[in-house]
Parts: C-alpha cells; structure tokens; sequence
C-alpha cells in the first residue's frame, strides 16, 4: 500500500481559519471592540452610573459638560448621558431580537424552500415575495398601530418586514449546496431528509447567513430609530430614536439634543457593518487566497 | 550552459535558454521554472508533458508575456522569439506579437469566449487589432476561418453567440481566433482535456491540417502520453519546475531515461494493438507533485518519490546529460546505452 | 447462470425541460432510453461513453439517488425501486457509490473519520467501538494513516481525498459500488494509485463494481465486461476481449480509434475513423438510429433512419444494436 507524503498531524477545523483570518482584519477587530464596549456599557452602565433619564436634573438646554452633566440636558432638563445609557439597553436589544427573528422566519422558510423544492419552493416564495413588496416602513407603521407600541410589537413588526431577504439568501444557498455530490453521497448514505437539511446542508450554507446575520442587526437599530422618531414607539423607555424624535423641535437651539444620540447609533451600525465585512471576508473561501 | 544540442542550419524560431521564473507567494519566493532551456522551429510540434503543478502552463504564460503581474518575475535566462529577446521588450511590441505572431489556446473553451459578443465579432476584433481591417471585411474574413476550421454552416455560424455552440465547436473558434492572423507559433494549453475524445480526434486532425499548411510551429502542453505520441515530433518533460527530459518522441516513449517518465508512461492503462487477457497492476509512481515552497532546493525534487534514490539524488541537483538528440536530468538514468 | 447480483430491467430517465405553458405537454430530454443489463457478483460492469451519452444518469438513477421513470432494478432478485421509503433507506448499505470529484464529494466541516464512518452511523446501529474497529480497519484497507482520521478534508491531497470516499462507499460492506468516473479529475500518476487500490479492494472484499467512465484505457483495465451507451442507449454490450479486439458497432469503432496511443502498433494497425457533426440535439431526437447522423456507414435501405435498431448477438457474450451487423 502506497503512502502519499505525511501532511501536518494537527487536525485544522475550517472555521479556525476562518476566526484567525477575521482577527487579521484591522477594521474588523477595531469594530468588534467598539461594540463590545458599547454593549457592556448597555448592561453595566445603568448601574454604576444611576441617574433616571426621566428626572429633571437641571436645567433645560444646558451644553455638554455643565455641572458635570457630560452630555448636557435636553429640553425638559432631564440628563442625556443617562438616555444614551439606557437607549442603548432598548436599542441593541430591539436590534437582536429583531434580526434573531428575521433569521429564524427566513433561515426555515428559506431551507425549506430550497430543499424541497416542487410545489413547497412555488408557494413559500410567493409568500416571501408578497412581503417583499410590501412597503416596510408602511407595513410596519400599520402594526404598530394596530397592537399598539410597545417593544415586542416593534420587534415583530421590524422582523416580518425583514425576514424575506435571508429567506431569498438561504434558498440560494440550499439549491447550489444541494447539488454538491456530499449531498448525494450523504443521501446514499441512507441519511432522512431533515438530517441532510439541517446537519449537512445547513452548517455549509450558515456562512451568508451569519454575514446578513451582523448587517441586519444593524438595519433594525436604524429601523427601530426610525419608527420612534415617527412617535411610533413605547413612550415609557428612552431608546436612541426616540430621543432624536423627542428633542427634534430644538434641533436648532440645542444641536446637541439630536446629534449625540446620532452619533450612537452612527457607531453602533457602522461597527455593524465593518463586523459583517469582517465576517463576510473571512468566511468566503475565495477571498481566503489573497 | 547552453544546452542547444540540435544543429541545424535554419536558426530556431524560439529559443529559450535557462528561464528561471520566480514566483511570490504567502510562503515566500519559489523558482516555478527552474532554468529552463529548448528550441522550437518551424513546423514543428513540440510536447510539454507532466503533473499539474509542474510549470508547463506557467512556461506558455511566460512566452505569451502574460504572466501574473507583482507576483512573478523573470529571475533570469532569455526568451528569443524570432532573433528578439521577448523578456526585454516593451509592452507595445509585446502586444503586437500576441494574437500576430503568437497565439495561444486554452483547455477552457467556454470562458475564454466572451458571452456578449457574437463569435464573428470576436474573430473580427482579433483581425482589426493587428491588421486594421473593417468591421465587414472581418466578419467576412471570420465566416471563411470558421470555414477552414470546419465548423458547419459557416455564414450562419458566424453570427452565433458562444452559448449557443457545443464545446468541441467553441474550441475550434478558439482555433480560428488563434489562427486569424496566421501566427508563426501556436501554444495550445491543454485544448482537448475539456472534450470528448471523438472531438479531441477532430480537433487533432484539424491542427495537423493547418500546421501542414501554414507550417506553424506549434507548442503542446498536455498530461497524456497518448497525445504526445500521435501528435508531437519532440517532447519535453517537466517536473516541478525543472525540464528533467527532452528528447524525439520515439525515442523517449520506448527508452525513457528519467524514472519519473518512466513512471508517467507506464502508470496509465494504454491501449495496445491487440489486448490481452492477462491485466498486470499499473506502475504506481507514489506520493505527488511537491508544494511550491520545496521547488528550487539543491537536490532532485523526485527524490522522495523515486524508487532509485540514493544520498547524491539528496545533496545534489542533477546536472543535465546530452547526447545528440535527447537531454536527462537524473543522476542515474534509465534508458540503457544513451546516457553514460 | 445464477441469478445476477444486479439486474436492471428497460430502465428509463427523463428531465422534464423548458416548463412552458401549464396546458402544454411538458417536453423531456430521454437521458436514458431502454436500458438493461445486469451484473455477477464479483465482476466490474463498465458503462462507458462520452459527456451526455447517459452513463452518469443510469448509475444514480441504479441507486435511486435519481427518479427513474420506468424500469426495473433487482438487487439479489428483489426489486429494489418497490422498497418503501425506510427499507429502501436500509437497503442503501448495500449500494454505495464513489463519486468523481473528491473536493465536492466530502462535507467539508466533517473529519475524515466522521464522514467514513456516516453510512454505519446511519444505516447500522453499532456501539462506539465496533464503530472505531471499523473506521480503523478501513483507513488501513485504503492506505491512509490512523492519525489522519482527525482531520478534515481541506487537508489531503487529491488521491488522499479519493481514498477517504472509497472508504465511506466500502465501509458497509455493499454488495455494489457504483464507481462514477473515480480518477477523471486526478492527476495521472495519482490515478494509477487509486485504480490498483480499487482492483486490490474488489479482490479483497469480493466486491462488485458498476464502472463509470469515459476514459477507454482506464475501462480497458478495469471491466470484465463492457456496455458502450450513445445518447441513452446502449449501442454495443461486451466482454472485454472482443469489446476491444473486434468491436461491432461504427460508434465503438470511431470511439476506440480516436484514443491516442503511445503504442506504435496499435497507430499502425487501427485507423483513425474521424467522425464529422456533433452529436444531435437530446430534445429532439430523431426517428432511427440515433448515431444515424455521424455514422460512416449509415444506409437507408437497411432502415438506420426509420427505427432503433435492437440488440442482436455477435457472440454468447457480446451484443451490438446495428442494422449493418445483420447484413
């Protein structure tokens, strides 16, 4: 029996090479630090740094920096620092729940869709398209105001209009990954249907996933600020948008009121988005070469 | 060294003497051709024969001038092209001689075509880059080269979308792409690996054909032995990098002289003239080709998959041995009675 | 003759194409077009014919890894395409394949161990340590090395790839092994390696091959017998010796003169037939013989272009489906 040339002993899983490259990723890495920061201040900062963003501290429309209110204060004199505090809490949190529910509605239909394709694939993709046309922030509008605003309203309303997107990525996925003769060998190797779906075919098909995953985090932060800015959202928690909707009568006295939790949310995304570039490079084979 | 051992009275039509190619990769930098010599004439067929990973596409992209930029460069040796140095030429003069005097086909011939074009437009581009001729007048030109590549139907051929041509059809646009301006040197990558061998039959003959007619050298990278044999005069061996033998064709398939040939020729199942019933195991030549990082080391690179190695084979690259028609590179060569 | 291991029985495939309007009748491209043979225990069956001839397409659709559209497959006298859904899932222990390409063929975020091992997983119900017996036994039966069980497939070469599906497709103990074009994508001396690996393992286990391929000198080695398909049909059905001695058919011939041989001999002896035309259109197939339009020798008093010609005996072994053999 012949034996080929020794190759190194230590076995490799592809998703370490994946990780390291990601870490090679200045941008990337630099993101993800400033994002693990910012969450830990969510969580954490409440705590050490205690003022209620609904008591009047001071006065009204004073600057940053004042009185040791290092944000200043907004039109009702309440303390901005602390809003940011907390909005950040409800922000990222509307944020994850959101897109944990986009990727679960999508990931199923979308797997389930590719998979089987015939009458499933015709139906499920006419749904999919259906809430595709559909105009979101309208679409999202009217469930909002019809269940009323509150937090796991907003999220199921930023998750129905979302999910379409990795559903249509997932089904994709499924029908290139399908053909790969893994796939037939794994079905020759008695494997039942649900088996191939979601032990083979799923783990090769998560790398998009996880990349739409980072990206659609950030789009439901902005969705999320975006409705509240509209009025639309739960009047007793501060978010960042609805602190921007709040003071935008005195963006022109009191810049800062609008522009500060901006900027938050400016970060937060763009961390975001570099992350899912990060991942989007690391996870792609292809680019692994350069 | 200078290893130019065929005299004759016509000065070659490509000569090239001790290429050495370097090549950076994340791993550092490797000789991908490793001082590299032949000659080719006119008319003639010359074979490049090994593995994939060898250097035999990475030689016609050097010819060509084409070959990846930043990460390789020309380390040393020269490449005379008609009695120019095509290593030391300019980029204008370069591209004159590609698609002119030069032409190369490749082993893929769906994505060499350009989708958008039809396949008389593409001819006729070629024709009106190096020789200024119209539109029309190219299209015209095209329907005849398709004509004389067989391709059936010509006029109305002309006017096709590669898509809607089969593969061995595709490859033989290639063909009269690469023949439209009647270059002096033909370098065919692999151009029938992709084909059935009923069409590869068809794309042979039609080479041999325009090679008689236009007495085009042709130079042929290939993996099969089979296609050495019906279709070149002489051949090169190439083994990571380096040419371990050359010689005629004849001679080398009966009396090869470096184990790896031997081991290239005698590890396929051939057809011969009368089958037998006996089937003995094939000639198994172990292991595979080595990864780039060990290309250039100071000893030879078949060593650890030679069954004749010994500590010289190790410590010292084989330095190359001639007769009259044939070179080896092996410390301990086969063929009884040609080397010494 | 005892009963065949494998009989396949006027097996037919269609791809239903271009769904156009629902009211029209949906057209279909005949990949495999009346096919039957059957296999000895014991014995390596080759298929072989050129891309589109419908060899790949009987194999999967042998292991109904495929929907077939009519026919007949007996695995050891009972028909295995009748199975129900979970006797079939079982029944699969004992048809295996080895695929072409070993880069998509093995799941790349499996270890060697783990996707050898899958059909036993799947398929036996074994403890934790007949399991590892068993992938240890066959990582040493194809010549890979017990500290390579832990890695994964990114980190063999492509022979060593090769030898892992092998293994998977012999790991439980089929009766079977459909061998699908299993060097084409390798590297000539690598080929060698696993083809005297895949006789080695047939003399070893006593197994019996369904050989897929289009490379002659390769099927030439391998198959005791031989069946020769064009567009679907099988035109010419062999023993090896006067498959490639005295082949019948005009479409055989062209095909074995069309190989390159370094064997100076057989240059001289055999002349090159060079068929004109490519193969027609598979939507539309023409009445007759389906080689009819390339053939060197067609003729239309004998009926090429009216009817397929049915398989008439040459000899005990050896069949060709030609009008002009008759003559």
């Amino acid at each position: 029996m012949t034996t080929e040339s020794p190759s190194p002993i230590k076995a490799r899983h592809p998703a370490a090479d994946a990780i390291a490259m990601f870490f090679k990723n200045i941008p990337a890495v630099v993101a993800l630090i400033v994002l693990t920061a910012i969450i830990l201040a969510g969580i954490f900062g409440p705590i050490f740094y205690a003022a209620d963003p609904y008591d009047m501290v001071w006065a009204p429309f004073s600057p940053p920096g004042e009185e040791g209110f290092i944000f200043g204060t907004d039109y009702l004199g309440r303390d901005l620092f602390a809003g940011i505090l907390h909005g950040a809490r409800v922000s990222l949190l509307v944020g994850l729940s959101a897109a944990a529910m986009t990727v679960f509605i999508g990931v199923t239909i979308g797997a389930l869709a590719g998979f089987f394709q015939g009458w499933v694939e015709e139906v499920l993709m006419r749904i999919t398209e259906f809430f595709q046309v559909l105009p979101t922030l309208l679409f999202s509008m009217v469930i909002v105001a019809l269940f009323g605003a509150s937090l796991p309203v907003i999220t199921l309303a930023i998750g129905l209009v979302s999910w379409p997107a990795v559903a249509r990525i997932t089904r994709a996925e499924f029908l290139s990954i399908r053909q790969l003769e893994y796939v037939t060998a794994s079905r020759a190797s008695g494997m039942k249907p649900f088996g191939l779906m979601f032990s083979i075919i799923l783990p090769n098909a998560a790398p998009p996933i996880i990349v739409q995953t980072a990206l659609m985090v950030g789009s439901a932060i902005l969705f999320e600020a975006g409705l509240s800015f509209l009025g639309l959202t739960d009047p007793n928690v501060v978010s960042w948008g609805q602190i921007i909707g709040s003071n935008r009568p005195y963006i022109l006295d009191a810049g800062y009121t609008v522009t500060l939790p901006g900027v938050a949310i400016f970060i937060t995304v763009l961390c975001l988005s570099l992350i899912g570039d990060g991942l989007n490079d690391a996870l792609n084979p292809k680019l692994r070469q350069r | 060294m200078n290893d130019s051992f065929r005299s004759q009275n016509k000065p070659a039509l490509l000569k090239v003497q001790n290429l050495t190619i370097e090549l950076t990769t994340r791993l550092g930098t490797a000789p991908v051709i490793d001082d590299v010599s032949f000659e080719l004439h006119e008319g003639e067929t010359l074979c490049f024969v090994g593995e994939s990973g060898c250097g035999k596409s990475m030689t016609a992209l050097a010819l060509m001038g084409l070959l990846p930029e930043k990460v390789s460069r020309i380390a040393s040796g020269s490449i005379e092209f008609n009695g120019v140095d095509v290593t030391q030429a300019s980029a204008d003069f370069l591209n004159q001689l590609r698609g002119n005097e030069l032409s190369m086909i490749f082993q893929e011939p769906m994505t060499s075509l350009n989708p958008v074009f039809t396949v008389g437009e593409q001819i006729a581009e070629v024709l009106r880059h190096h020789q200024g001729v119209d539109k029309s007048t190219g299209v015209k030109l095209a329907t005849q080269l398709l004509d004389q590549v067989k391709i059936p139907e010509a006029h109305r051929r002309v006017h096709s979308f590669p898509h809607e041509l089969s593969g061995g059809q595709r490859q033989r646009v290639m063909i009269a792409m690469a023949l439209a301006c009647q270059p002096k040197l033909l370098i065919a990558d692999e151009p029938t690996t992709a084909l059935d061998v009923t069409v590869q039959a068809q794309i042979f003959d039609l080479l041999d054909e325009l090679q008689k007619e236009h007495n085009t050298a042709i130079m042929l990278i290939t993996h099969d032995m089979g296609v050495v044999a019906e279709m070149a005069e002489r051949m090169v061996v190439m083994y990571a990098g380096r040419k371990i033998e050359e010689g005629p064709v004849d001679e080398v398939l009966q009396q090869p002289a470096h184990p790896y040939t031997r081991g290239l020729i005698a590890c396929v199942p051939h057809l011969q003239a009368f089958m037998h019933e006996e089937r003995v195991p094939l000639l198994e030549v172990p292991g595979v080709v080595p990864s780039l990082n060990q290309f250039g080391g100071n000893q030879c690179l078949f060593a650890d998959r030679c069954d004749q190695v010994n500590e010289r084979c190790l410590n010292n690259r084989p330095e190359n041995k001639y007769t009259n028609q044939r070179s080896v590179a092996c410390w301990y060569p086969t063929a009884e009675g040609v080397f010494l | 003759m005892n009963t065949p291991l494998l009989s396949v029985e006027n097996l037919k495939v269609r791809f239903p194409v271009k769904r156009g309007l629902p009211w029209k009748a949906a057209q279909y491209v005949h990949a495999v077009d009346d096919v039957s043979f059957d296999i000895q225990r014991g014995e390596t069956l080759g298929l072989v014919g050129e891309s589109g001839s419908g060899k790949t397409t009987t194999a999967l659709a042998v292991a109904k890894l495929i929907n077939s559209w009519e026919g007949v497959v007996k695995l050891n006298g009972t028909d295995f395409f009748s199975l129900d859904k979970e006797s079939l899932r079982l029944e699969r222990a004992n048809i295996q394949f080895i695929f072409q390409d070993p880069y998509s063929s093995l799941n790349p975020r499996l270890t060697a161990e783990r996707i050898v091992s899958e059909p036993l997983r799947q398929l036996k119900n074994l403890s934790k340590k007949e399991l590892a017996e068993s992938v240890d036994d066959i990582f040493d039966a194809v010549g890979l090395r017990p500290e390579q069980k832990k890695l994964f497939p990114h980190q063999f070469s492509g022979g060593q790839r090769q030898r892992i599906g092998i293994a998977r497709a012999i790991i439980s103990k089929p009766q079977l092994v459909i061998c699908d074009e299993p060097v084409s994508a390798l590297d000539v001396a690598v080929q060698a390696q696993i083809l005297n690996l895949l006789r080695d393992l047939q003399k070893r286990f006593n197994l019996t091959y369904l050989f897929i391929s289009h490379d002659l000198g390769v099927v030439q080695h391998m198959c005791d017998r031989i069946a020769v398909m064009y567009m679907g049909k099988i035109v010419e059905f062999s023993n090896r010796m006067e498959l490639f001695n005295s082949p019948q058919h005009p479409y055989t011939q062209a095909l074995l003169s069309a190989v390159p041989s370094v064997d100076r001999k057989r240059r001289e002896r055999v002349q090159r037939i060079v068929l004109s035309g490519d193969p027609p259109d598979p939507l539309n197939p023409v009445p007759g013989c389906h080689f009819a339009a390339r053939c060197p020798s067609v003729d239309e008093s004998i009926g090429c272009l009216k009817k397929f010609p049915p398989l008439d005996t040459v000899s005990e072994s050896h069949q060709v489906a030609c009008y002009r053999f008759k003559r």
